[in-house]
C-alpha cells in the first residue's frame, strides 16, 4: 500500500516542483512504484520538468470527472518504468477538482504504487488544500528567507488542521526540505541560518538542497535532476532526502563553500 | 574537470528553447479544444463497435507531439475468434 | 457526465463570531488622528479584521454618523456592523448589532467603580506552536502556549497570555475588560501586544527589551515591560 506525499510550501517558486521530480525519480531508481501528480488547476508544471510535455493525452481533471481511466492517464516515464505522472489540467478551472474525485483517484493508486507524490501548487486556496487532504506524510519546501520562511508556517498549520488525518486526531508527519540553500550568502548573514529557519518551524530536516545550475540544466532538458546529473550536489542532496523519506538514517552535510583550485580557474564553485 | 558538462550546459538552454516552441505552438493550436483526444477516442469507439464489440478498457491513445509531425497512437485489442475454433474441435475429438 | 443539481431549500442558522470592537471618542477628528498614528506604524492593522463600531454613548447625528462611516471606509476599515446605534441612522448601509450569547452581560459596562476583575473561569493549556494565520481566542481566562507563538498568528484572551517560547505574533490580553492581566513570554520579538485595549506595536518596543524573557502589564495607561531575567 502506498504512502502519500504532499510537497508543499505555500509560497511559490521555491522548489515544489523541482523537488517533487527529483525525488519520485530517485525513489524510483531504487525500484519503488512512484506516482506523482501534478495538483496546479490551470498550470501545468510537473510534465515539463519531467520530460513529458509531448506525451499528455489525459490529465487529472478527465480522469476526476470520469472521460478517462486512470490507466489512460498515467504516463509512464520513459527512463524508469516504474515511474508515472499524472499532469495536471492546462484548461480546466478550479472548480472542476472535486474532493471526492481525487478521493476516488488517491484510492485507485493506492494498491498499484509504494509512493504517491502530490506536487501542490503555490499557495492555501483549492489545489493546495486538495494536495494535503489525503497526505500520510507532507514535505515542507522552503527557502532561507522570511516570506518563504512564514508562509511554510502557515501551511504547517494548514496541515495540522484540515488534513484528513488530522481531522481523525493523528498527526501528519511533517519534514522540512530546505532548497536553494547558499552557503555563502548564508555565511556572510544575508540568508537565513539553517538553525534560524529550524527554530521557527520546529519540524525535522530532511534534507538541504544547495542553489545550484544542475536544476536549472536538468529543467531545461526535461529530466529531474537525479536522472539527469546525479553526480552534482544537489542531485546527491535530493537522494540523501529519498533515503530519509524511506525511514534510513543518513547523516546530513550542511553544504558548505568548498572553492577549489581548478573551480577557481574555471569560474566555478563547487559546493 | 567536465568539459563534456561545460559544453552540455551551453546546450540546455537551446534544449529548452526548442523543446517550448514545439510545446507552446500545440498548446496555443489547441487552445480552443481540449477536448479534441477524449472526443476522438469516443469516436472511434463508437466507429469500431459498429463491426465488432470492444471493451472500453482495452482501447489505449498516445501521443507524441513533434515539430512538424505529430504520432498519435491507437492500441486497440481485439479478441480474436480462431481460439474459439479450436476449443470446438477439441470437443468433437473426445 | 452531467449531473442536475437537487434543488434544496436555502437553510440559515445563527452563529456568534469574534470581532475587533472599536468605540469612538470625541472629538472625532482626534480619535481618527490617533487611528491614522497607528497605520502609520502598523499599516495592516485591520487588515482582513472584522471590525464592529460602538457607539453606545455617544450622540451622533445622522449625518455626522455618516460621515463617521465614510471616513472609516477611506482607511480601508471595513465594517461588519455597528453597536448602541438607533437602526434608522443606519440607512441600510451596515448592520445593526446586538452582542453574542458568549459576552457575559454587564462586564462590558462595567462602572468606574474598581469592581475586581473576576477570576478567569477556565484555563487553555496548548502544547505546540501557533502557527501563522492561527488565531485563538479564549474569552474565559488564559492561556498559556507551550512552543512559539508564530509571525502572523494571533492569540485572544481574556485573562493572560503566557507564552513558553518566542512570541512573534500578536497578543491580546485581557481582551473582555481586565486591565489587571498579563503577557509573559520567553523571548520578545511581537509584532503586537495589548491589554484591554491598550497596545504597543513592535517598533515601540525598546530594543534592549527584544530577544528577552519578558512581562508586561498596565499601569493607568501606560504599557510597562521589565525583562524577567
Amino acid at each position: 500500500m502506498a504512502q502519500v506525499v504532499v510537497v508543499t510550501s505555500g509560497k511559490g517558486g521555491v522548489g515544489k516542483t523541482t523537488s517533487t521530480a527529483a525525488l519520485g525519480a530517485a525513489l524510483a531508481r531504487e525500484g519503488e512504484r512512484v506516482a506523482v501528480i501534478d495538483f496546479d488547476v490551470g498550470l501545468r508544471n510537473l510534465d515539463l520538468v519531467m520530460g513529458a510535455e509531448r506525451r499528455v493525452v489525459f490529465d487529472l481533471i478527465h480522469v476526476v470527472q470520469g472521460s478517462a481511466r486512470l490507466s489512460q492517464a498515467l504516463i509512464r516515464d520513459k527512463r524508469i518504468d516504474t515511474l508515472f505522472l499524472l499532469a495536471a489540467s492546462q484548461t480546466r478551472d478550479k472548480e472542476s477538482l472535486s474532493d471526492d474525485g481525487v478521493e476516488r483517484v488517491i484510492r485507485d493508486l493506492r494498491p498499484s504504487f509504494d509512493w504517491i507524490i502530490c506536487d501542490s501548487p503555490a499557495g492555501i486556496e483549492r489545489g493546495a488544500s486538495l494536495a494535503m487532504r489525503h497526505a500520510d506524510l507532507a514535505v515542507v519546501v522552503a527557502n532561507a528567507e522570511v516570506s518563504s520562511v512564514r508562509d511554510s508556517d502557515r501551511i504547517i498549520g494548514l496541515l495540522d488542521s484540515t488534513t484528513d488525518k488530522a481531522k481523525r486526531g493523528e498527526a501528519i508527519e511533517k519534514h522540512l526540505l530546505l532548497t536553494r540553500y547558499d552557503p555563502i550568502r548564508a555565511g556572510r548573514g544575508e540568508m537565513l541560518g539553517v538553525d534560524d529557519v529550524l527554530e521557527i518551524l520546529c519540524i525535522p530536516l530532511l534534507g538541504i538542497i544547495p542553489e545550484s545550475k544542475d536544476v536549472l540544466h536538468a529543467s531545461n532538458m526535461g529530466s529531474p535532476v537525479t536522472l539527469n546529473n546525479p553526480a552534482s550536489a544537489a542531485a546527491r542532496a535530493y537522494e540523501d532526502a529519498a533515503r530519509r523519506l524511506k525511514g534510513q538514517q543518513v547523516p546530513l552535510v550542511v553544504p558548505s563553500d568548498k572553492t577549489t583550485l581548478f573551480g577557481k580557474l574555471l569560474g566555478r564553485r563547487a559546493a | 574537470m567536465k568539459f563534456a558538462n561545460f559544453f552540455g550546459r551551453q546546450r540546455s538552454a537551446s534544449t529548452a528553447h526548442h523543446r517550448l516552441q514545439v510545446l507552446l505552438m500545440h498548446e496555443r493550436s489547441a487552445g480552443g479544444n481540449p477536448d479534441l483526444i477524449p472526443m476522438m477516442r469516443e469516436d472511434i469507439l463508437a466507429a469500431i463497435g459498429k463491426h465488432i464489440t470492444v471493451d472500453p478498457e482495452k482501447v489505449r491513445l498516445k501521443i507524441d507531439r513533434g515539430e512538424t509531425v505529430s504520432r498519435l497512437e491507437i492500441d486497440i485489442e481485439i479478441p480474436t475468434p480462431i481460439r474459439q475454433t479450436l476449443e470446438r474441435r477439441a470437443v468433437y475429438l473426445r | 457526465m452531467s449531473t442536475t443539481r437537487p434543488s434544496t431549500s436555502f437553510k440559515f442558522r445563527s452563529g456568534s463570531f469574534h470581532a475587533l470592537v472599536v468605540k469612538p471618542e470625541i472629538p472625532i477628528h482626534a480619535w481618527f488622528a490617533d487611528i491614522d498614528g497607528l497605520l502609520t506604524r502598523s499599516p495592516g492593522f485591520f487588515a482582513g479584521k472584522s471590525v464592529v463600531i460602538d457607539v453606545s454613548g455617544l450622540t451622533l447625528t445622522k449625518p455626522a454618523f455618516l460621515g463617521l462611516l465614510d471616513e472609516l471606509s477611506k482607511r480601508d476599515i471595513r465594517i461588519l456592523g455597528v453597536e448602541g446605534a438607533n437602526p434608522s441612522d443606519l440607512d441600510g448601509r451596515v448592520p445593526s448589532l446586538a452582542r453574542g450569547p458568549s459576552q457575559r452581560p454587564g462586564v462590558a459596562e462595567a462602572p468606574a467603580a474598581q469592581t475586581p476583575a473576576p477570576p478567569p473561569v477556565s484555563s487553555m493549556l496548548i502544547d505546540a506552536p501557533v502557527r501563522s494565520g492561527q488565531l485563538i481566542v479564549h474569552p474565559d481566562g488564559d492561556v498559556t502556549i507551550v512552543g512559539s507563538v508564530a509571525s502572523g498568528a494571533e492569540i485572544v484572551a481574556a485573562g493572560s497570555i503566557h507564552v513558553y517560547g518566542t512570541l512573534r505574533g500578536r497578543v491580546l490580553a485581557g481582551a473582555y475588560g481586565n486591565q489587571r492581566a498579563r503577557i509573559f513570554c520567553r523571548r520578545l520579538d511581537a509584532e503586537l501586544m495589548a491589554i484591554d485595549g491598550r497596545y504597543i506595536v513592535a517598533d515601540e518596543i525598546e530594543p534592549h527589551l527584544r530577544k528577552a524573557p519578558v512581562q508586561a502589564w498596565l499601569e493607568g495607561d501606560e504599557f510597562k515591560i521589565i525583562t524577567m531575567n
